[in-house]
């Protein structure tokens, strides 16, 4: 985003009206397969629309980093509905979701390999062919790497942004999760990634599981990502953050509550 | 060396089909991922198919790993449905799942395999106890034998 729009929403249909009142919201993304390309947009989104709100499709299925081209269908979709929405750009994943014919159900982490960073740059770029907005790419939390890792993360995704040319969606909680899960330093990621490609940020809670941190997006923030949204505006500050949420919605004083610490955190105005 | 097509297949099978864990990665992480997995599409089954997960209540995760934890996903709607026939045929459908399923089942014509789609003609459906008709889109539950709330 080319312009500061401060802290936003996912917007989900089960807390439409929560958005729907937020006075101050300047942005809003939509997960990109549960907009109709042609038909009528879920109720809510319309009216955040004529607000003046920009809504950002985010794609969780294209599956960029499957070793196959990427579904010449769902990339026109994805483009069909950032027209449909007017949005400044749309996002995805550095992921795969499915092989061979089979849903994985989740986005799958790619090896850091040159193989799989030729992959998803021929499908960023088979996207970026018929999308007439720029995309943003979002690096997962993955609870496992491949055992075949060339590269480490900060050279993974600064050469996959730069080939392809493409804007980053960065997910402190990922990068939360991910180091805490690795035993390495979050910050020290940040050190090593191209900060001036963000086009936004995500923010999204998790909960931990036998030792293992989950990123959720169904629990509450946690302090250290909220710390980790601080260290990062230190360094360079988004144009936008906003809250990811997927589930197990809480009553809105909390999701209001949330939305005001990443304010905090960032320095952007709150939008509660 | 096997291609990256290959090798990401092997990994999908190790988290949805049951297959092994293709060498080299660390299987206790890879088993974590793949218990995640199936939480997460309870919780999306269960938002589209209310009434037969609260008919299990604290059961529902449980059961839906069991059923799911070989089947790849085919959307949550599908393998909700898929779940509930599966209960249906073995007599084991909560009556108070019933009516959610005869609904369904009224509405959409559903073969396996292929995506749900409307059906034109009216139709009547039963399911563990429940009777529900259909008539130009519209449906009406005439009986149901759970005692609950009615949607």
């Amino acid at each position: 985003m080319t312009t500061a729009h401060g802290v936003g929403i996912g917007w989900r249909p089960e807390i439409a009206g929560f958005v729907a009142q937020l006075p101050g919201l300047g942005f809003a993304e939509v997960v990109a397969e549960s907009v109709h390309a042609h038909g009528e947009l879920p109720p809510g989104l319309a009216e955040l629309r004529e607000r003046g709100v920009a809504v950002v499709p985010h794609g969780v299925k294209l599956s960029l980093g499957g070793a196959e081209p990427v579904d010449p269908a769902r990339v026109t979709h994805l483009a069909a509905v950032a027209e449909r929405l007017a949005a400044p750009l749309v996002s995805e994943h550095i992921a795969f979701v499915r092989a061979g014919g089979v849903e994985a159900g989740h986005l799958l982490p790619i090896p850091r390999s040159r193989e799989a960073v030729d992959a998803v740059v021929a499908n960023v770029r088979r996207a970026q062919a018929e999308l007439t907005v720029p995309i943003a790419l979002e690096p997962i939390a993955a609870l496992f790497d491949w055992p075949d890792d060339e590269l480490d993360e900060g050279a993974f995704l600064t050469e996959i942004l730069e080939r392809t040319d493409a804007l980053l969606l960065l997910d402190v909680a990922n990068v939360y999760a991910n180091a805490r899960n690795r035993g390495t330093e979050a910050t020290a990621l940040l050190d090593r990634l191209p900060l001036e490609r963000i086009a936004y940020v995500h923010v999204a809670g998790g909960a931990e599981h036998e030792g293992i941190y989950h990123d959720t997006h169904t629990d509450a923030v946690p302090q250290p990502v909220l710390d980790l949204v601080t260290a990062l505006c230190e360094r360079h500050r988004p144009p936008a953050l906003m809250l990811e949420r997927d589930g197990d919605y809480p009553a809105a004083a909390e999701l209001r509550r949330e939305l005001d610490a990443i304010a905090a955190a960032s320095g952007y105005p709150t939008v509660t | 060396m096997t291609s990256l097509a290959e090798r990401q297949a092997a990994l999908v099978a190790a988290l949805t089909a049951g297959a092994a864990v293709p060498p080299g990665f660390d299987g206790r992480l890879v088993e974590a991922a793949r218990v995640a997995l199936l939480r997460k599409r309870a919780g999306e089954v269960a938002r589209q198919w209310p009434e037969l997960a609260a008919a299990f209540g604290r059961d529902w995760p449980r059961r839906w790993s069991a059923w799911a934890a070989a089947r790849p996903t085919q959307g949550s709607l599908r393998d909700g449905w898929d779940l509930a026939r599966d209960l249906r045929a073995g007599g084991e459908l909560p009556a108070a799942a019933g009516a959610e399923l005869a609904t369904r089942e009224a509405l959409m014509a559903y073969e396996p395999g292929s995506a749900p789609r409307p059906r034109r003609a009216p139709a009547v459906r039963r399911a563990a106890g429940s009777v529900v008709v259909q008539f130009a889109g519209r449906v009406r539950v005439l009986r149901r034998p759970d005692a609950g709330p009615r949607r």
